[in-house]
């Protein structure tokens, strides 16, 4: 390896974990919030299947998960300034992830709540629990421990899937290296070292992913050792 | 006056009728088993009494106040559940809750009970049943006897004035159908109201003090429990008793 090769690697890595600081991270990070906002609110409308509101939220599901991230980020930044709506690229990025996101999260929240045995909800019901009590204290914990490994899935897939909003002008990681190997036709080497950093941040979720997981099983692994500590008289 | 009186129930899925004008009363005190063959209507008579099923008509005496099965509104549907427990044929436990967890999610959480004292009413419940040192597991690390035993504790937890079982030993293993059944005859023992969906002819005929024989959606005798062993009313009765006695 020269030692151009190698100033431009290492000017490379500060631009693009800059740009993963800046952008990258944040886009991911606000994006699942929001997508998981809107995941909950969809999931719990069609699993208390109230009229209208159910059908509204799988007609939201069908759209944006019928149609490509990409086709809804242009619709989004050159499309609907058309119609006089206009948005700066990062917060349109966002808009646009937390939709599309939150489509296939709220898939994923909705089989998890569908999930949970039925019986638990009457047992709820009758020790005089009310509606929201139940989904509080019972469902909703439950489905996320479903829900978590798909939804750990899902972070990372979107987590690489930012690398598209350079095509509506967000200075990402990936427009990073785009911009230097414009100006230095390396294109090798630079792609290489942006999917090494893309695959250090999948790798980092991965591995929290897995730890989260081995915490979150206590109550669904027979033979855990596991038992929440009981201080006082039980535990004695 | 009778603690808890149903007056012609009735209740249908589509067309097929399968309460018919039910009629029972429970006095306090009383441990009646409710029995039957498969599919005379005995669990959906429970869960109507309950509201997890909604009855097409009919009325309910509890505790002196008459409510419309029918057309019941919600806060009554709260007040009647207060003073009911309810114990299922699989448990039906919290699964992300520890055994003390099950017992004090009602007390805390609907009743408002702070934590602490929930937390002791719970060992205090799970002691009663056996279970004080298993007070942290969760259920999928209980077997089916204890997890039903676990349920019992819940049931009493809110200090029901009755609790309705449906078929609590059928889902258990054999061998574990003993440390349920001695738990609902210490209850019995200490004067519990109990309304007990069961096929344990042992526990019907010497815990049970009144048994309500269903058949085809109706109640087809309504007796005391010796009486219903030792002279049966009805034909169909009597035929039902020499079956199981044959089968035993
Ligand atoms: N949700 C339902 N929809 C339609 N029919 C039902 C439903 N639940 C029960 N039934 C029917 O109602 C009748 C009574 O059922 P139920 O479960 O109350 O009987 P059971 O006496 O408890 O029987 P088992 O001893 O098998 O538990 C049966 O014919 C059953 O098929
Ligand atoms: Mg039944």
């Amino acid at each position: 390896m020269t030692e151009r090769i190698w100033g431009i690697l290492t000017e490379g890595f500060g631009k693009i974990l800059l740009a993963s600081i800046q952008v990258t991270i944040p886009l991911t990070i606000i994006g699942i919030s929001l997508a998981m906002i809107i995941a909950m609110i969809m999931a719990m409308i069609q699993y208390a299947k109230i009229p209208i509101l159910s059908q509204i939220a799988r007609l939201y599901i069908w759209i944006f998960r019928g149609t490509p991230l990409l086709v809804q980020l242009f619709l989004a930044y050159y499309g609907l300034p058309k119609v006089g709506i206009v948005m700066d690229a990062f917060p349109c990025a966002i808009m646009v992830f937390a939709l599309n996101e939150g489509a296939y999260c709220s898939e994923t929240m909705r089989s998890a709540f569908e999930a949970v045995p039925p019986g638990q909800l009457e047992a709820g019901y009758c020790v005089g629990m009310s509606y929201f009590q139940i989904m509080w204290h019972v469902v909703i914990p439950q489905a996320l421990r479903t829900a978590f490994p798909p939804l750990s899935n899902s972070l990372i897939s979107m987590l690489k899937d930012t690398s598209l909003v350079a095509e509506i002008t967000v200075a990402d990681m990936f427009m990073a290296a785009q911009k230097i190997v414009g100006r230095t036709y390396e294109p090798m080497w630079l792609y290489a070292e942006v999917a090494l950093v893309y695959l250090m941040f999948s790798t980092i979720l991965t591995l929290l992913q897995r730890r989260v997981e081995k915490r979150l099983s206590k109550y669904t692994m027979k033979n855990a050792a596991v038992q929440e500590a009981l201080p006082g008289e039980a535990a004695r | 006056m009778s603690m808890l009186q149903i007056r012609n129930l009735n209740k249908s899925y589509g067309n097929v009728k399968v309460l018919k004008d039910i009629s029972l009363s429970v006095e306090k005190g009383d441990v009646a088993a409710i029995l039957g063959p498969s599919g005379s209507g005995k669990t959906t008579l429970l869960r109507c009494m309950n509201f997890l099923e909604k009855a097409d008509s009919g009325s309910m005496v509890f505790d002196g106040t008459e409510y419309d099965l029918g057309h019941i509104k919600k806060n009554q549907i709260a007040q009647i559940r207060k003073k009911t427990a309810f114990v299922f044929q699989n448990y039906n436990l919290f699964a992300n809750k520890t055994a003390l967890g099950n017992v004090t999610l009602g007390l805390t959480s609907a009743r408002k009970m702070p934590k602490e004292e929930a937390r002791e009413k719970g060992l205090v419940l799970l002691d009663k049943v056996g279970l004080k040192d298993l007070a942290g597991s969760f259920p999928v690390q209980l077997s089916g006897g204890q997890q039903q035993r676990v349920a019992i504790a819940r049931a009493l937890a809110t200090d029901p004035e009755i609790i309705y079982f449906d078929e609590p030993t059928s889902a258990l293993d054999p061998e574990l159908i003993g440390e349920v059944l001695e738990v609902m005859k210490a209850l019995a023992k200490e004067g519990m109201t109990m309304l007990v969906v069961t096929h344990e002819m042992n526990f019907a005929e010497h815990v049970s003090n009144k048994i309500i024989f269903m058949s085809d959606g109706i109640i087809l005798e309504e007796n005391s429990s010796r009486e219903f062993f030792e002279h049966p009313r009805e034909e169909r009765t009597r035929e039902f008793i020499r079956r199981i006695r044959r089968d035993s």
